[in-house]
């Protein structure tokens, strides 16, 4: 199995400061969108729509650097930058960003750091899911939620990681397949 | 005050105001984070941000709590009370540490690998470029009429490229200059540990402790 060198480090860095980047642009958007559902009390919906974008480093840098632990490491990374150039929610962004990587990692890690395809990375959306959200029952209250709005908001929030964390990552990874930067997914 | 004791001190506190719902404690934190941000001159600007943005969200989400769950009084202040508390405890950590000397100290006290301290130091530095980079990848699409959105795969492909790419250049200069992985290290800049870091970081966590499972509201 491949160990880490300063060439890997230094890409997943790179990796989660684009995508953190990224995601800055689309900061607006969220802004917009939580506002329009707050008053109806469904702002965490907002959340659960766009939690896509902000955990999609972890699959991303799982599924290009296929080292254990890259998963975990790119989206912790992606906190770091975050907490640190203008990002708020400071100590709980990392604590958020660990939980997240650990959840994407855990779809990885369960197909043993062997197969890159549909199925690793559904099962990375759904551990990322679960992780994610059982964090938010503790930390955000979740756990308070009428049963009905529970199931509502995790549906929500799995089909926005498998979007963006499975579906986009995978159409990535194809592209990347195809410019021969990435070994052709033929498991 | 240690930026890797400062930054344990912090995990540790957001941590267990997670698991725990004591509101009185909350506020303490807040007042202790607030004195401290004023101590340390965080600008009015900043503070003021560090307020409203909270402000906004832990309305809308206690709101929701209430529109469409069944949370008690006690926890609805819990939950507002602990968003402050950790956008305050960030705000105190990052407006007096710079991420060089986290890196430094976390290198020094900490023991992380040399590897990882200088590639995220690597990394970090290309901030601005990485930012300039993202807009140019967005123009030069527009230029042949391509509109790149956050949900566009040829935005991440590109991206994904130009890491590759300054990834392999940086690892290169680093080797070109000296840098051996694993190999030990004499550093320019020492960061301190002095023993009363260790007394403010167990005093708090002893305060913190004793406000939790006091029996406080």
């Amino acid at each position: 199995m491949k160990g880490w060198h300063v060439r890997d480090i230094i890409f997943v860095t790179i990796l989660a400061i684009f995508m953190g980047t990224i995601f800055f642009v689309t900061g607006p958007l969220y802004t917009v969108l939580a506002a329009a559902l707050a008053p109806a009390g469904l702002q965490p919906l907002a959340n659960e729509l766009l939690l896509g974008i902000w955990v999609m480093a972890g699959p991303l840098a799982g599924f290009i650097i296929r080292i254990p632990g890259s998963a975990t490491l790119g989206e912790f990374l992606g906190a770091v930058v975050e907490m640190f150039f203008g990002g708020i929610w400071g100590a709980s962004t990392l604590i958020s960003g660990a939980l997240q990587g650990i959840g994407s990692e855990l779809g990885f890690a369960l197909t043993g750091y062997k197969h890159y395809g549909w199925f690793t990375l559904a099962l990375s959306s759904l551990t990322t899911a679960i992780v994610t959200f059982g964090w938010d029952m503790i930390k955000n209250g979740y756990a308070s939620y009428h049963l009905g709005f529970m199931a509502l908001l995790f549906v929500v929030r799995l089909l926005s990681i498998f979007f963006f964390g499975g579906v986009l990552t995978k159409l990535i990874a194809n592209l990347l397949v195809r410019a021969h930067v990435l070994p052709s997914a033929a498991h | 005050m240690n930026p890797t004791l400062k930054l344990a001190l912090v995990l540790i506190i957001a941590l267990e105001i997670s698991f725990t719902q004591v509101w009185t404690v909350n506020v303490a934190l807040l007042v202790v984070c607030f004195i401290l941000m004023i101590a340390y001159r965080v600008k009015l600007k900043r503070l003021l941000w560090l307020t409203l943005v909270p402000l906004f969200f832990a309305t809308a989400l206690v709101w929701s709590l209430s529109l469409q769950g069944s949370a008690s009084s006690h926890f609805l202040i819990v939950i507002f009370t602990r968003m402050f508390v950790y956008v305050y405890m960030g705000g105190v950590f990052t407006q007096t540490t710079e991420p060089l000397m986290l890196t430094r100290s976390l290198e020094q006290n900490a023991k992380l690998p040399s590897k990882f301290a200088y590639g995220f130091l690597a990394a970090f530095n290309l901030l601005p470029k990485i930012r300039t980079e993202v807009a140019t990848i967005r123009a030069a699409a527009l230029m042949r009429g391509q509109v790149l959105h956050v949900w566009s795969p040829q935005l991440y492909f590109k991206v994904i490229l130009v890491a590759m790419n300054w990834s392999d250049q940086l690892a290169s200069a680093m080797a070109s200059h000296g840098f051996v992985e694993g190999a030990p290290r004499t550093h320019a800049v020492t960061v301190p540990l002095p023993k009363w870091n260790w007394w403010v970081c167990g005093m708090s966590l002893v305060a913190v402790q004793l406000g939790l499972f006091w029996g406080l509201p």
